[in-house]
């Protein structure tokens, strides 16, 4: 019970912030082989497609997002000589500078864990149901796609 | 069947609410589609252009994937990381 309750917190989505600092020591805690760890964090840029992007908000499929996430932890740990993922994304209003996005993973040494790390962002944006809705002077516009 | 709907599609439904479909008798994702596709043209469009993907019980669906009443079924536009891949692979009818 205690196992699964840990791993679920290695793979969320949520609408609060989240402390840095601290799923870092979620990672660096799992185990004391690890002597690497890689961290991709995506915050809120104030412009897009040459607009600018005065807030934005984060749309998800409650189940299939969590379900994705997993995947990709799971599949980034059966492919990667690495020993913990963590992945994390937000939903809901964020404004300008904030959190939205976190990857972090802890292996052995450096060079597995920047390439699981880039995967795990990649792969994250390909096959997650999550929907990004930026306030511009416009008006609000649905985002399709940012590489 | 209620049909979940995402990100911009609920701009595009009156209410943006999800959809009450009639499953037809055949019951594969394709016939739902052209039910989509008749009442909702504009979101029709986006599904016959694989911009908007079915997924049935939180899976991406094919266009043969056969239905049941207790299915969770959603239309799923492009996703906001970029999704090309995810969306070029449904099959076509």
């Amino acid at each position: 019970m205690a196992v699964e309750l840990e791993e679920s917190m290695l793979v969320r989505v949520q609408q609060e912030n989240f402390s840095i600092d601290e799923e870092l020591e979620r990672v660096r805690s799992r185990s004391r082989r690890i002597g690497g760890i890689a961290m991709f964090l995506g915050t809120a840029r104030d412009h897009s497609k040459g607009r600018e992007v005065s807030s934005m908000s984060f749309d998800h499929y409650e189940g299939m997002a969590q379900k994705k996430l997993k995947e990709i932890r799971e599949r980034a740990l059966r492919d990667f000589d690495i020993i913990e993922a963590l992945v994390l994304h937000r939903y809901g209003p964020i404004e300008i500078g904030e959190n939205i996005v976190l990857i972090i993973v802890g292996a052995e040494h450096r060079a597995a864990a920047f390439k699981a790390c880039q995967w795990c962002i990649d792969e994250l944006k390909q096959i997650t149901p999550i929907w990004k809705m930026e306030t511009t002077p416009e008006g609000e516009v649905w985002v399709e796609e940012h590489p | 069947m209620k049909i979940k709907l995402f990100g911009v599609l609920k701009t595009m439904i009156p209410g943006g609410r999800d959809l009450e479909m009639e499953l037809s008798e055949e019951r594969r994702v394709k016939d739902l589609v052209y039910s989509i596709q008749v009442a909702y043209p504009q979101v029709g469009e986006l599904l016959e252009q694989k911009k908007v993907l079915v997924s049935v019980n939180q899976e991406i669906a094919h266009w043969d994937t056969v239905l049941e009443e207790s299915d969770e079924v959603a239309l799923l536009p492009p996703f906001a990381g970029g999704s090309d891949e995810a969306h070029g692979w449904m099959g076509g009818r």
